[in-house]
This record gives structure tokens, C-alpha cells and sequence, in this order.
């Protein structure tokens, strides 16, 4: 029964989903703001602003009271302008929104939203809001742009998509709120969330007899030189070759010849693939902090003998994005 | 304690947020305090010093507790003050307290928009108290005051500080205005009140009462305060003319003059036999609590809503508790019919002090008119004969007579001799009557300020006056003003100028010398003017000056719902408008920017357009690459246009010779030959 409810409320969440005007990024991926998609609504300071309007209607109507009139209808013509400049605010106001770098599920996931002020206008407090996520109110002056950092809560591996921002204000005076939903294509690479701890990977024959110790002596002999990658660290860039004009070398480290582990999806007997994917990302994050040559292997892909952090981070990608299409 | 612990940082007010509300809720009190009671007074300024002691010392804060008994006693003192908390005074000061105790609990910004919002309210009811100019004026600027916190509060403003909320609440009210206008003009009235709380009757209100006696009238003439102000349609007769007619008194008790009950199945209409041209007039009077209109002596059409009675004086069908607009007509000239003989008999009712005396000096006047022949020969030369006794006896004309005892008629008729207007009219009737003439006292005033700046004429409490009318046969009632006759070098006005100073009416010539006392009658009148418009276009703004707005815009027909309709329109249309107004703001770039967007279209159209992450320099690039026939055109702009984007300071030359570049520059689309030769070009060079 809760199941029928549940799928229900997702079915009338989904649908009313769709009824929502979002705003969609243009050719150049930046979304601005069009006149028919921003919602408008009194805040409680409105309604009561307005109760107290009326009040004050009625009082000096009553009374037949004329400057009580005048007064009641400037506050009531500012109360219109104030709507106005709230709706007016977020009017043509340009965002773009740019995932961060990858996380564990379980961790936030950062996005940074760049608000520009278009049109020849500053734009006062303008907030952002995505789930429970509500970032300080900032002001983007005349042609400016502000970034506003984002963190997401994650649940699942894979790809993390922002798929909107609500876009606020409740300026001029806090009486009206001005809202609006703007799509984003950004989206931030979720690792699976480690297991706490896994078993040794396996290693290739013969060296797993080896005690562990010996593999780490003499872990600095030079094993010869290839393209920087990003992500390779700045202590192995080779200076002296950039220094040559021969671009950006790295010096290849490494323990002794053959010292190479296999992380292998077919080693674990883990039932669940999730479970599985855990502790194949808590091998590889162990296996990255030794100076130990590693593949994954998963079932329809490889990920070759290698080391260093882009390699590391190859496999986590392999590992986040398993099952999933590879977009 | 905890409470405040449990609010997020984002929803708690700043210190100088708690101050400005303070301090704008301290002079959005102040000029209320006029219209408090002392101890009501007492207990705001009490609260507000407990207040800004804790914005220095926070320990100084009441606990709930101590609120909550503050409270209490806020609600007791107003009771004490005023003994009910739901009349217009009580509930005011009630309304005053509550908000002033609120100031001491602001925990988050909620309260603050709570005490905030509220402030509108308190300043609404001040207007019940008072609708000068000068209070609508402060009023509206604590109104401009509490849109500026309430923008602050709201914050993302950019810099800390009241000067950019100033800068957006002074756009918001600048753009509000025309909406208020066009509100204020077409918001439907009401004709009459939905519910009646009930104005307050302690109020006092100075002005004529319909009754008199010694010290009634000059009491009034010592005050400035305005009667009515009078518009005439046409010419304006002189000043010694202008009797403004009020109530008619008829009886007499030996000291005071009352209208008397007038005789039963009196209905005789008020009517004219003989009149001369009529004079049309409007009337702004001010509010009186009674029912009588002042109309030139004599009426002869009564406005909406007041009728004219027997006695000729004009009586609106509800007092006057409101500024009171009305146009009327009168004649200068007339006969009246002439009464039948209950009239008569009640204008000839004598009080019981009547003195032997008195009957002698009437008895003597007779002798001397009849000259010995028959004894009722002519009423008509008796009153000539009585007014020329005033005029001959030294008789003189002072603001400040002498107390007359239990008789005054006679004690002022042969002993003290000097007074003002009512007791001359009073003792004249008097004699009339005992000369068999039937009499009546009429109250009212005479004259008048004229306005120049204003073109209408100012009537003052100080133009307060009172005649007599005498019953002439043939004639029908006379107007006869003793204190008229009194002789002009015997008149003191150096008691009125003392007393009146700089606001003395007309009737007190001032003399030549004083130049300064008359500089400030003319600021006086300006500064009347400017009351009178307000009066007429803001305060007595009514539904009546609404209907004869939709008249004249040929929506008559129409009434209430064409006023509604129009007002709706009209709110839309303004709205709109005002929108518009943002939205050219918007498209109001600066000019080295509409240039540079010029230059980009053009390029646009010719197949390059400017890509929205492309900056001024890689664009250039792309397009020197692109149509190398373009490349020193557009390269000279930008030459031009980067420095005095990103750099150095912008001068009108370089504008100018941007503009001047940019006006020969017409790109056209490559034709297929020049295309053609590119390639060949390219292929030389393989």
C-alpha cells in the first residue's frame, strides 16, 4: 500500500513537474530569465502588510478621512511598484551553472551557479535554492557576474545532475517573492561510497608470496619519462627537459618491476553489485596511496596497468559510472 | 534565553536595524504626543528609554515576564488615562502603547517588519486628530522611513548601510505616486460612514452658539480661527454689505438672548415680496456641530440637504461635523412679507428687568418724533432717532468693556456706555421692543478678509457679529446695525490690534505704518490660500466631486461602477506605464557599449555574429581571420574601443570617433567571386 501511495505521489509530483515553466539555457548554455517563467507570491510580511492595508482602508473610509486615503494608497501604490520591481529583478538575469570535481556518494556535491547582471541593471539579493541548500542572498552589480557555490547532498554513484536552480528574490521590501526554475545541463561525477574496508587485491602470480615490505624498498628508481597528464603531481614534472623546450615531461617512479596488482570485480563475492562497487573503490583508493602499478577489471571493461591520480581517477570514473551509459 | 539561541543568524536583526526602527517609531510618536495624555506620554518615552538603553547595555532588556507586565500595565495606564480603550482617544493611545512595548521584543526580523508595517497604521490614525498640510508632509516622509528599513532589512543590497535602501524605497515612492493619484481621484467613496464609533464630543470646537450675552461675541473675536471661506460666482459686494446671516433670537430673559420656542403651527414660508438681482456664492465652512448655514443676508435658494426657515436663516438637515461645502444665493435688496400677529407678539415679549428709566429715554424719543401729534405715528423715524442717540451720547465701541452686573441692557445703556456689537443690539432691541416695535437678534458675521492670491474671501470667528431686525410696516423686516453708528473716533481698536495682533481681520485698520504687520497679513494670506486648496482638493475631496468628475468625462450614467471600472483601468494603465518606464531603463546602455553593440550586429549580419563568450579582442581576431578585407576596419574600432572600455578614462572624443568609424563601415556579404579568388590566392601560395 505504501508502495501504490508512493509511486502515486511520484506520478502527480512528476506531472506538476512538467507543468512548471523552467527556463532553458540557450545556445551558449547560459539561461536568462524570460517574463512568463517567473512565479510571484506575497511572503507573510506581504499578507500582513496587506491586512493592515486593508484595515486602514476601511478605517479611513469609514472615518471619510482623505489623507488617511492618500497615505493607505501610497503605501498600497508602493506595495504594487515593490511587485513589480520584485518580478522586474530576476527579469533577464543570466545563469549558468557548471558542476564541480567528483565526490563519494554520501558527500555533497558542488556546483558553482554564475549570476550575471544583463540589461544595464545591478540585481539585488538574489538567492539560490536547491533542496534544503540555500546559499547567502548576493548582489551582482551592472554587468557583473557572482558565483554562488552549491552543495548538493548525493545518494547514488554516477553522474549527479543539477537539472534546475530555483532562482529567487524578495526584493524591494520583503513583501513579495519572486521564483523562478532554471534548467541546467551541469552535473557532477559521483564515485561510489567506499566501503569501510575490503580485502587485498589480488596480485599477479608469483609476487603475491612476497612479504609486503620488500616491495617498497628502493620505490624511487627511475623507470623512464612520458606526457604530462593533468593530475600527475608537480614533484615528477621534469624541469630541466621543460626547461629544453621540450614540453611538460614526467619522471616515471616506481617500486620494483612487476610489482603490479589487479583490482577484479570476478576476485569479490559480494552478492549485491552496489556492495561490490564499494569495495572495489576502497581497493583502488588503498591500492592509489602505494606506489603500486594497478588495472581494474570489470565485467565488459578494463582499465589497464597503471599509476598515478588520473589514473586513479580513471578507475574511480569505471567504478561511478558501471552499468550506467557513458555520457 | 534559548529562544534567541534557536533563531538562524540570517533571520536576526542587527543592532543599527533595532536602532533606525526605534528611532522611527520615536518620531512617528512625537507628533501624536499633542493629542496623548500626559501619562500615556509618560509611558511611551519610559518604554523607548528602556528600549535604547539595551541596545547599549542588552542586560537591560526585559525578560518575558517583565514584558508581559508591561504590557499589562501599558493597558492599564491607557485605561486610567482615558477610562475605555475603544473610543478614537483610547484606542489610539492603546495602539501607541502596544507598539512602542513591541519594540522590546525583537528577536528576529519578523518583529521588526511587524512593528514596521504597523507604523502605517499609527500614522493613519493620527489623521483623525489632525489634516494640516504640515503633518501629512512628515507623515509621508515616516511613510518614506518605514519603506527604507523594510528595503534594508530585506537586504542584498550590495554595501551595508540606509543609503542604498534609500536610493530604492526613493525610485519605489517616485513611481508610487502617480499610482496614489490616480487612486486617491477615482477609489469609490463613501456617502455615508459604515459603522459610527463615534467622534469624540469633548473635543471643543469655538465658534458661534445660539444664544447671547455679554462677553459671547467678543470672546469670539479674539479668536483667529477660521469660520468659512466664500467664492462669489460673480462680483464681490463691499464689505459693509456682507452679512453673513446666522441664528435668529427671539427671547429675551433680562441677560440672555435665546431663539425662543417659535410659535406653534408656525409654517409660514420664508418669502420675499421685493429683491434685486441674485448673487451666487460657495461656501467652504468649517465644521460647527450645529445645523445653521451662513448665507448672505438674505437667501433665497437653499443648497442640498438644508432648507430655509420661516426667519429666513439657513438650516442644514444635519449639524455640521465636517468640513461642509455648499453653493447658495442671496439678494441685498428685498422686502419681506410681513407675519401674522403671534409673530409679532413674540417679538415684542419683554424680560421682567425692564427699568423705568429705560421706558423714559423710549417714552422721550417718542414725544420728540411725534413732535406732539399722533402717538404711533412712524416706527421708521423712531429708529432713526434711537441710532442717533448712539451716535450723539458717547457711546464707545471696545473690545474690552466693563463687567456689567445683574441688568446689562441698562446698566450698559446709561452707565458704563462702551462695549462691543452685542451689547449694543441687545440693549437696541430691547428698546425697540419697548417702543412697541417688534424686534429679533441676529447672529453672524460681517465682512470678511478678501484673498487675492486665492481670489475668495476669508470670514473669521474674529468677523463675528450681531444686528437687529425691526418689523416696519410696509416694510417687512429691516436690518438696523447700531454698533454702526457708533462714532468712528470713538471706536478703541487699540485693544483689537493687542489682542489680535498680526492676525486682526479687516474691520481693526492696522495704519500706514505698520508695514511689517502688513507683510505678514500677506504671508498670512498666502499661507490661507495654500490651506484653502488643500481643504478643497484633498481634504473635501468626496464622492460628489467624483460623480461630477464621471459627469464631465460623459460617464454620469455609469455612477459607482464606472467609477470602479475607471479606476481599474486607469491603476493597469499606470502600472503599465510604469513598467515601461523600467524597462527603457533597461535598454539605456551607456553609449561606448551601444557602439560596440552596433559594430556587432553589422558584422552579425554579414555572417559573424559575436559569440556570447567572445571577448572584444579574440572576436576581432575571428574576424580579421574570417574577411581579411575587414580585418583594418575593424581592428581600428577596437583599437579605439578597448582602451576606453577596460582602461583608461573614457572621453566624448574617442565616443565621437568611434561613431565616425563606425558610420562608413557597411560590410557586405563576400561575394562568390571575391570567394573564388580567395582560393586562388590560397592555392598560389601551395
Amino acid at each position: 500500500m505504501p508502495q501504490v501511495s508512493n509511486s502515486l505521489r511520484d506520478r502527480a509530483h512528476r506531472y506538476f513537474d512538467s507543468l512548471l515553466r523552467r527556463v532553458q539555457p540557450g545556445p551558449d548554455g547560459v539561461a536568462r530569465v524570460g517574463a512568463r517563467q517567473i512565479y510571484i507570491v506575497p511572503t507573510r510580511a506581504g499578507f500582513m502588510y496587506g491586512a493592515v492595508l486593508l484595515v486602514m482602508l476601511l478605517g479611513s473610509l469609514n472615518y471619510q478621512n482623505n489623507l488617511g486615503l492618500l497615505l493607505t494608497f501610497f503605501l498600497t501604490s508602493v506595495g504594487l511598484v515593490a511587485m513589480h520591481h520584485a518580478w522586474f529583478n530576476l527579469l533577464g538575469l543570466a545563469v549558468q551553472a557548471r558542476g564541480g570535481s567528483p565526490v563519494f556518494a554520501g558527500e555533497r556535491a558542488r556546483f558553482e551557479v554564475a549570476v550575471r547582471a544583463e540589461g544595464g541593471r545591478p540585481r539585488h539579493d538574489i538567492r539560490l535554492r536547491k533542496q534544503d541548500e540555500t546559499p547567502a542572498p548576493v548582489h551582482v552589480d551592472t554587468g557583473d557576474q557572482t558565483l554562488v557555490a552549491l552543495a548538493v547532498p548525493t545518494e547514488q554513484r554516477g553522474w549527479h545532475r543539477l537539472t534546475d536552480v530555483m532562482v529567487e528574490t524578495r526584493h524591494p521590501m520583503g513583501l513579495f517573492r519572486a521564483w523562478t526554475y532554471v534548467a541546467t545541463e551541469a552535473k557532477t561525477l559521483v564515485f561510489p561510497t567506499p566501503a569501510p574496508q575490503a580485502p587485498e587485491p589480488g596480485h599477479d602470480a608469483g609476487d603475491s608470496a612476497r612479504p609486503h615490505r620488500t616491495r617498497y624498498e628502493g620505490a624511487e628508481d627511475y623507470l623512464g619519462s612520458r606526457g604530462y597528464r593533468p593530475g600527475d603531481s608537480i614533484r615528477h614534472i621534469d624541469w630541466k627537459a621543460y626547461a629544453r623546450e621540450r614540453g611538460l615531461v614526467v619522471k616515471q617512479y616506481g617500486g620494483e618491476q612487476g610489482q603490479e596488482v589487479w583490482i577484479d570485480w570476478a576476485r569479490l563475492n559480494a552478492p549485491d553489485p552496489e556492495i561490490r562497487l564499494g569495495l572495489l573503490t576502497r581497493q583502488v583508493l588503498d591500492v592509489s596511496a602505494s606506489p603500486t602499478r594497478f588495472g581494474l577489471r570489470l565485467p565488459g571493461a578494463v582499465e589497464g596497468l597503471s599509476q598515478g591520480t588520473s589514473h586513479t581517477e580513471r578507475c574511480l570514473t569505471r567504478l561511478a559510472l558501471f552499468g550506467h551509459a557513458q555520457d | 534565553m534559548h529562544k534567541t539561541d534557536s533563531i538562524p543568524m540570517a533571520e536576526r536583526p542587527e543592532r543599527t536595524q533595532i536602532l533606525w526602527t526605534t528611532l522611527l517609531v520615536a518620531a512617528a510618536c512625537a507628533p501624536f504626543v499633542r493629542y496623548l495624555d500626559g501619562q500615556v506620554t509618560a509611558f511611551l518615552a519610559l518604554i523607548l528609554a528602556i528600549r535604547l538603553l539595551a541596545l547599549r547595555w542588552p542586560a537591560a532588556l526585559p525578560n518575558r515576564w517583565i514584558r508581559a507586565l508591561l504590557a499589562f500595565a501599558g493597558l492599564g495606564n491607557c485605561l486610567a488615562a482615558y477610562h475605555t480603550v475603544s473610543g478614537q482617544d483610547g484606542g489610539s493611545a492603546l495602539l501607541a502603547t502596544m507598539l512602542v512595548l513591541k519594540l522590546l521584543e525583537l528577536d528576529t526580523k519578523r518583529d521588526l517588519r511587524l512593528v514596521l508595517i504597523l507604523l502605517g497604521f499609527l500614522s493613519v490614525v493620527q489623521f483623525l486628530f489632525d489634516e494640516s498640510f504640515q503633518l501629512t508632509f512628515y507623515l509621508g516622509l515616516i511613510a518614506l522611513g518605514l519603506v527604507t528599513l523594510l528595503t534594508e532589512l530585506n537586504g542584498g543590497l550590495g554595501a551595508a548601510g540606509l543609503r542604498p535602501a534609500l536610493r530604492v524605497s526613493a525610485r519605489l515612492a517616485l513611481q508610487a505616486i502617480p499610482l496614489t493619484l490616480v487612486l486617491f481621484v477615482l477609489f469609490p467613496r463613501l456617502t455615508a460612514p459604515l459603522w459610527s464609533l463615534g467622534f469624540d464630543s469633548s473635543k471643543g470646537l469655538t465658534g458661534m452658539s445660539d444664544s447671547m450675552e455679554p462677553g459671547n461675541i467678543s470672546e469670539l473675536v479674539v479668536n483667529g480661527e477660521l469660520a468659512f471661506r466664500v467664492r462669489f460666482a460673480g462680483q464681490r459686494p463691499n464689505s459693509n454689505q456682507l452679512y453673513w446671516r446666522g441664528p435668529v433670537l427671539w427671547t429675551m430673559n433680562g441677560r440672555r438672548w435665546t431663539p425662543g420656542a417659535p410659535p406653534s403651527g408656525w409654517q409660514e414660508p420664508a418669502r420675499l415680496i421685493e429683491s434685486s438681482e441674485p448673487i451666487e456664492y460657495e461656501i467652504v465652512m468649517e465644521p460647527t456641530k450645529q445645523r445653521w448655514l451662513f448665507a448672505l443676508d438674505m437667501p433665497i435658494s437653499e443648497p442640498e440637504g438644508a432648507a430655509i426657515s420661516p426667519d429666513y436663516q439657513l438650516l442644514s438637515n444635519q449639524p455640521v461635523t465636517a468640513l461642509k461645502r455648499y453653493t447658495a444665493r442671496s439678494v441685498l435688496s428685498y422686502r419681506t412679507a410681513e407675519p401674522d400677529a403671534r409673530v409679532r407678539a413674540l417679538a415684542l415679549e419683554l424680560p421682567d428687568n425692564v427699568t423705568p428709566r429705560m421706558r423714559a429715554l423710549v417714552e422721550d424719543w417718542r414725544t420728540q418724533v411725534t413732535d406732539g401729534r399722533s402717538d404711533r405715528a412712524d416706527d421708521w423715524t423712531l429708529v432713526q432717532r434711537a441710532l442717533a442717540h448712539f451716535n450723539r451720547e458717547n457711546f464707545y465701541y471696545t473690545l474690552l468693556p466693563p463687567k456689567l452686573g445683574a441688568n446689562p441692557a441698562d446698566e450698559f445703556l446709561f452707565e458704563t456706555r462702551s462695549g462691543f456689537c452685542e451689547h449694543y443690539a441687545s440693549s437696541f432691541a430691547l428698546l425697540m421692543r419697548i417702543a412697541g416695535i417688534p424686534s429679533r437678534i441676529v447672529l453672524g458675521y460681517l465682512g470678511g478678509e478678501t484673498n487675492a492670491f486665492g481670489g475668495y474671501t476669508i470670514v473669521r470667528q474674529s468677523d463675528a457679529h450681531a444686528w437687529v431686525e425691526v418689523l416696519i410696516e410696509g416694510r417687512g423686516w429691516v436690518r438696523v446695525d447700531p454698533t454702526a453708528a457708533v462714532d468712528p473716533s470713538r471706536i478703541d481698536n487699540r485693544a483689537a490690534t493687542e489682542l489680535l495682533g498680526a492676525g486682526a481681520s479687516v474691520r481693526f485698520d492696522l495704519g500706514e505704518a505698520a508695514a511689517l504687520a502688513r507683510w505678514m497679513r500677506d504671508l498670512r494670506l498666502l499661507g490661507d490660500t495654500l490651506e484653502a486648496n488643500w481643504q478643497n482638493w484633498v481634504l473635501d475631496f468626496s464622492a460628489q466631486d467624483q460623480r461630477r468628475l464621471m459627469d464631465r468625462l460623459g460617464l454620469g450614467a455609469w455612477q459607482e461602477y464606472g467609477l470602479a471600472v475607471l479606476m481599474v483601468l486607469a491603476v493597469s494603465l499606470t502600472l503599465g506605464g510604469i513598467l515601461l518606464v523600467l524597462m527603457r531603463e533597461r535598454t539605456e546602455r551607456d553609449p561606448l557599449e551601444q557602439l560596440y553593440a552596433r559594430l556587432c550586429q553589422r558584422l552579425g549580419r554579414v555572417g559573424l555574429p559575436r559569440l556570447p563568450h567572445e571577448g572584444p579582442d579574440d572576436y576581432g581576431q575571428r574576424v580579421a581571420a574570417a574577411r581579411p578585407d575587414l580585418a583594418s576596419e575593424v581592428g581600428g574600432f577596437l583599437a579605439l574601443y578597448v582602451p576606453a572600455r577596460y582602461g583608461e578614462r573614457l572621453t566624448p572624443e574617442t565616443l565621437q570617433r568611434l561613431s565616425d568609424l563606425l558610420r562608413g563601415f557597411t560590410p557586405r556579404t563576400q561575394s562568390v567571386q571575391s570567394a573564388f579568388r580567395g582560393k586562388v590566392t590560397a592555392s598560389n601560395g601551395g
